[in-house]
């Protein structure tokens, strides 16, 4: 009898201790009467805020890997671990976090530094206006201001609220108004105060789960001190100056091709006027990047090795989520042309058969130090 | 009766050649380290391992991190599995409970006897790997921690106890759990066995994005975070965490030992 009253005993332990976790996290959030109109307003007021914090972003996108996108595999397609200062848009660091070391991105108004503890290496790179995806555009902010940029009224409504890094977060859904987006929706939840937005999920067409979550796990909505972005190379370590961060920067610099004003429908944005086109708004990206053969033949070959790449006669497609893209072949003299976007394959196909009717090529390639 | 364990722990040959074999895998790491200069590449092998090339006085962190993944753990739950079971299997457990000692306190006598075994052998694998880590490896102190930043002497000494102390610590419940599996068995090797099942279970969950809910309560998650004592500033989220969960689970597992146990019918 006094066994069976001590193994109760334990067992409503173990109830106790298993079921208060559950039970906290289960509460529901207190949701507020702010509209979808109101809550869109201030988070795209919100891009002034400072904040600092810890955040994870979960991708579910198997991108292929080679040689010049392993990190943009790795962002999209895994779980990433991040400790954010944000003082402003030219004052941050983040901190990409790994079981044996950090990978820290630490920006100011002349460029950015980039620190590896594992390689001990510091690189010293200028500010580039195209480059590829990084660590800290996946904080919940810096994406939610990407992906409600210009959206409209009309394409929000409220979702319940949910509990967020301790904030009771009112939510809102973005549902993109154009025929070429390959996003559902993107749901987003906000601090009901300042409007910083502090989870963002992404939504592809006919799935359920979502391809990409980013959220806060602590958050304090302040100026962080100076010296939390200050960085300057320990000393021993191996640091230098690099000219160009990654494989976009160097061909939006050196490809001597200037995209259209519009490609498959979409207004290219008057940011990027280089030879890497930019074209859409909010959820709806297309990029047209041109790819030195020595950079595309590796992801060509990458990609005849993906399960779920295609075939067709303008070149290569592979659908990942959301995500689609589509390589040109060699039709090109000495050039490839890489279409990726949050766009439909058919809006890819298009954007090819554009630039395959007008090649918008202007001379020979030079590439005099671009990234190898 | 904690004094007792103790003193049969210190004078336990078994206890010497455990720790003995548990330092000779980051030594022989060190060795060829040194011979080779080949570090892991970035992004693999275990924490603080790249970095002992330059500066070897952080190689008891590198032999930490080692041989907590796997060595240590498979140690505690060979000694924390002997714990009762040996006792039964030698015939000796009805003449240790004949002395005026409860139950419970003998089970808790035998966990801090574990508790003692870990943080000896954590000790012992620090000041070797210390030893040979300034004398074969790197001699550039980098002073710097994860994040890059300058470290004094002192807070490296200071963030490296504390690293000892939460490695010794994240041993607690897989302590606990070959503890409560001895008091089910009379043979100390299918404790242990059983014990270091249930690490492998957790450490393949960990892997498995499927088992995300399962994560934060599984007794490994959490074993590693002590490199986050050396980022900056500290990281405590994980580390609370970590400690917290060895907590429950000493809690826990020591209670249903203490279940099974307490009035169990003795017959070895």
């Amino acid at each position: 009898m006094a066994t069976i009253r001590r193994w109760c005993v334990v067992a409503l332990g173990v109830a106790l201790l298993v079921s208060l976790p559950v039970a906290i996290s289960a509460l529901p959030a207190r949701d507020s009467e702010v509209s979808a109109e109101e809550l869109l307003e201030k988070a795209q007021g919100s891009s002034d805020l400072s904040y600092s914090g810890l955040i994870e972003s979960v991708g579910s996108l198997r991108l292929p890997i080679s040689d010049h996108f392993t990190d943009v595999a790795d962002l999209f397609g895994e779980r990433t671990t991040m400790r954010v200062w944000w003082r402003g848009d030219d004052d941050w660091r983040v901190n990409r976090l790994s079981v044996g070391g950090e990978t820290d991105l630490v920006h100011d108004s002349r460029g950015t530094t980039t620190w590896d503890y594992e390689s001990n290496h510091a690189t010293r790179t200028p500010t580039f206006d195209i480059r590829l995806p990084q660590a800290s555009d996946l904080l919940p902010p810096a994406l939610a201001q990407r992906l409600l940029e210009d959206a409209e009224a009309a394409e929000v409504n409220r979702i319940p609220a949910a509990r967020v890094a301790g904030i009771d977060a009112p939510g809102l859904r973005l549902d993109p108004s154009e025929a070429q987006s390959s996003i559902d929706h993107v749901d987003l939840w906000l601090d009901p105060d300042s409007g910083l937005p502090v989870r963002v999920s992404v939504f592809g067409l006919s799935v359920e789960a979502p391809a990409l979550t980013t959220t806060f796990l602590d958050v304090a909505i302040a100026r962080p001190s100076e010296s939390s972005t200050a960085f300057s190379p320990p000393a021993g370590v191996d640091s230098h100056f690099a000219d160009f961060v990654d494989i976009a920067a160097a061909a939006n610099e050196f490809a001597p091709v200037r995209p259209p004003r519009t490609l498959a429908g979409l207004a290219r944005r008057p940011t990027t006027m280089g030879a890497v086109g930019v074209y859409g708004r909010g959820a709806t990206l297309l990029i047209a990047l041109p790819l030195w053969d020595r950079a595309a033949d590796p992801l060509r070959e990458q990609l005849a090795t993906t399960p779920g790449a295609a075939k067709i006669p303008s070149g290569m497609t592979l659908a990942v989520g959301p995500l689609n893209l589509l390589l040109t072949g060699t039709a090109f003299e000495d050039h490839s042309w890489l279409f990726v976007g949050t766009v439909t394959p058919a809006t890819l196909e298009r954007a090819t058969r554009q630039v395959f009717a007008h090649p918008p090529s202007l001379g020979h390639w030079v590439v005099t130090s671009g990234p190898r | 009766m904690i004094r007792v364990e103790l003193r049969k722990l210190i004078l336990s040959p078994r206890t010497w050649v455990t720790i003995a074999l548990l330092d000779a895998l980051p030594t022989l790491v060190a060795i060829l380290l040194a011979l080779t200069d080949l570090g892991p590449r970035p992004g693999t092998g275990p924490a603080f391992l790249s970095a002992v090339l330059s500066d070897g006085s952080l190689f008891p962190l590198a032999a930490i991190a080692i041989v907590l993944p796997l060595f240590l753990p498979a140690a505690v739950a060979v000694i924390a599995g002997d714990a009762i079971a040996g006792e039964a299997q030698g015939g000796t457990l009805r003449y240790l409970l004949i002395r005026p000692v409860g139950r419970t306190r003998l089970l808790v006598a035998k966990l801090l006897a574990v508790l003692a075994f870990v943080l000896l052998a954590v000790l012992v694998i620090a000041v070797t790997a210390y030893i040979v880590g300034t004398l074969l490896l790197g001699d550039q102190p980098l002073a710097t921690s994860v994040s890059g930043s300058a470290l004094s002497s002192s807070q490296v000494a200071w963030r490296t106890a504390l690293s000892l102390c939460y490695a010794t610590f994240s041993m607690l419940g897989v302590a606990a759990i070959a503890l409560f599996l001895s008091t089910l068995s009379d043979s100390p090797l299918a404790a242990a066995m059983g014990a270091l099942a249930f690490l492998i279970a957790s450490t393949l969950l960990l892997t498995l994005d499927a088992a995300n809910v399962l994560q934060p309560y599984l007794p490994t998650r959490y074993w590693l975070s002590f490199v986050d004592l050396f980022r900056d500033p500290i990281l405590w989220r994980n580390v609370v965490r970590g400690t917290a969960l060895q907590g429950v689970y000493v809690v826990v597992f020591l209670g249903a030992a203490w279940a099974n146990f307490a009035t169990k019918d003795i017959t070895s």
